[in-house]
């Protein structure tokens, strides 16, 4: 085959690996957007609050040597109760009509649990379990390595789970009414409190899964990727459009296989600038994202 | 004493990057982009005073105005959208920023050494102020003067007529909308003015620290910059230097014998602000306190 063909081939395998990793970026849109769509306001703390759960799982992983699939499930538990604490400290006593008091208390909660994180590691990286990180499935003339295949498998699992809470459940009813129109949720006797508290429990999860697998596929944790992972995260958001879950899917894939290719042929220094370019394509010629409604309210 | 005056440098310098992030916020819009007008200000009178050799305060300007007119022209699409949309955009925009330095190169050569910003490593040997012979108080003095015309200028600003309407349409776009207020002119204008600030203050940063590289410039700079004037209160200026002497003289330095724990008790102290004062430290309440105290009966 001719060199042309490898090239081809090469960057469809790179699309295809960033598209599985950009399953991460999708879950971690979709929290932004459910708080988002919930609250109105930004949890700046939320990735970093996913990437603390994560780091918690490792206590199971060292101290007991549970299988990945266990510490993978102790990290949306703890992410789930750091989102309650985040809750409790940057959303719940700050008055609604101060929304930059709010944004401002989620920057501090995310230093803090970075720095918690840092204090508890001493700064350094640790080493994460994965799952069939050996397994490489051969479709010639791809490669498709095991450990990624078995993210996106359980980011799927995860976001169907999530679908089902919110489309089937009476708590996912009360959320997509609080969402909806807050003041005629609560005439209908939903508690306001309690449904933000309980997305901010939901979403944690979520992140916490997230964050595991960030572990698992780069096969170490670090405090360093809280803060492009929120970076992301937000970007994801807003292609997606904001408040739109199917919009947050389709983009955090879009943006994994998009940033892989571009690694591939630019080198890793310069991916980031084309993933801002799309950025500002959309935000100029399609401004609601992917799914969003044209009238985005503050 | 050397160590005091390094401290003014950087709680000037810390200062002028919040205001650039103040008067941006008074129309309402959250600009995670100052740091990136900060870095663009920071190279390019880095680069007018070393390797073409001009004096630093036209070098400054100059640096300023460019990041001024870069605010400008991000400003026109960046505030189609609002809100969260805006806080992406221009997170955006500084990592964009920060990335294109992390990636620039431009090095001549000076006597028998190479000069100029060189990618990742950087942009060393800025030391316009050691070869002039200044010492650390000058340097002290010189970034305070700036840092005070700034605040001057914008305490002015506040109680003119333009302060009103960048305040108008911060509390209500509709309603300034309606009394005829054009709202992109407004919102660009305090880019364009937070911009020409934040580039004097990257312009100063350069050449007071000799060393810049694009990790100066990252997200945690941008954030340090929005939360002076938030953490501070909007209602003055003043409440932008206090913010600053808290985090950078309280929280960095007089907590500094805590060790490690200091950075726990940093986020942890920034939450507990937002909760027991969330119109900021320095509120309304404290500016009519001062000025009753020291301002005439009627203002």
């Amino acid at each position: 085959m001719s060199d042309f063909w490898w090239q081809v081939i090469d960057s469809v395998q790179s699309v295809l690996d960033g598209m599985m990793f950009g399953s991460i970026y999708a879950l971690i849109g979709i929290g932004f957007t459910l708080i988002f769509g919930v609250m109105h306001r930004i949890n700046l703390a939320y990735a970093a609050a996913s990437i603390g759960g994560a780091y918690a799982s490792l206590a199971a992983f060292q101290l007991l040597s549970a299988p990945a699939i266990v510490v993978f499930l102790c990290a949306a538990a703890a992410s789930g109760v750091i989102g309650y604490l985040v809750y409790i400290c940057c959303f719940r006593f700050i008055p609604t009509e101060m929304p930059l008091a709010t944004l401002m208390a989620s920057v501090g909660m995310l230093i803090l649990i970075d720095e918690v994180v840092v204090h508890a590691t001493a700064g350094m990286p640790e080493p994460y379990p994965a799952m069939f990180d050996d397994v490489m499935i051969d479709l010639d003339p791809f490669w498709v390595r095991g450990d990624l295949l078995m993210i996106f498998a359980l980011s799927v699992i995860a976001m169907l789970i999530l679908l089902y809470v919110l489309y089937r459940t009476r708590l996912g009813i009360a959320t997509r009414a609080v969402a909806q129109q807050p003041s005629a949720a609560q005439l209908c006797g939903i508690g306001q409190e309690r449904t933000n508290a309980a997305t901010f429990v939901i979403t944690g999860a979520l992140g916490g899964l997230a964050g595991a697998m960030v572990g698992a596929s780069v096969g170490i944790l670090s405090p360093l990727l809280a803060l492009p992972l929120t970076v992301k995260g937000l970007i994801v958001t807003v292609i997606g459009g904001l408040g739109s879950i199917p919009g947050a899917i389709v983009a955090g894939i879009l943006v994994g296989g998009f940033e892989n290719v571009f690694q591939y042929f630019r080198g890793v220094t310069e991916r980031d600038i084309y993933v801002m370019l799309l950025l500002f394509v959309f935000l100029t010629f399609r401004p609601q994202g992917l799914f969003g409604r044209i009238s985005t309210r503050d | 004493m050397d160590f005091y005056y390094g401290m003014a440098q950087l709680i000037g310098v810390h200062t002028l990057l919040g205001l650039s992030a103040y008067v941006v916020l008074l129309t309402g819009q959250v600009s995670m982009a100052q740091a990136g007008f900060f870095a663009i200000g920071a190279y390019l009178a880095g680069m007018l005073t070393v390797l073409a050799g001009w004096h630093i305060v036209p070098a400054m300007l100059l640096a300023a105005v460019a990041s001024a007119l870069v605010a400008t022209v991000v400003g026109f699409p960046a505030l189609r959208v609002k809100g969260l949309m805006l806080v992406v955009a221009t997170l955006a925009f500084g990592e964009a920023v920060r990335i294109f330095w992390f990636n620039f190169d431009y090095q001549i050569a000076k006597g028998n050494i190479q000069v100029g910003p060189l990618g990742g490593e950087g942009f060393k040997q800025i030391r316009y102020f050691p070869e002039n012979g200044w010492s650390t108080a000058d340097v002290a003095v010189f970034i305070w003067a700036w840092v005070i015309a700034a605040m001057i200028a914008l305490w002015w600003m506040d109680r003119s007529r333009v302060g009103s309407v960048l305040r108008a349409v911060g509390e209500d776009e509709l309603a300034a909308q309606s009394v005829g207020i054009n709202l992109t002119a407004v919102k660009v204008s305090a880019m364009g003015i937070g911009g020409f600030i934040a580039g004097l203050g990257g312009a100063i940063y350069a050449h007071y620290t000799t060393h810049i590289e694009h990790l100066n410039f990252g997200v945690v700079l941008a954030t340090f910059a929005i939360a002076y004037p938030i953490l501070g209160g909007l209602s003055s200026v003043i409440g932008v230097l206090i913010a600053v002497i808290f985090i950078q003289g309280f929280l960095v330095e007089v907590l500094r014998f805590m060790g490690d724990w200091r950075n726990l008790l940093f986020g942890a102290l920034i939450v507990l602000a937002m909760n027991v004062r969330p119109d900021g430290l320095f509120d309304a309440r404290a500016t009519r306190t001062l000025k009753r105290l020291f301002g005439r009966q009627d203002a």
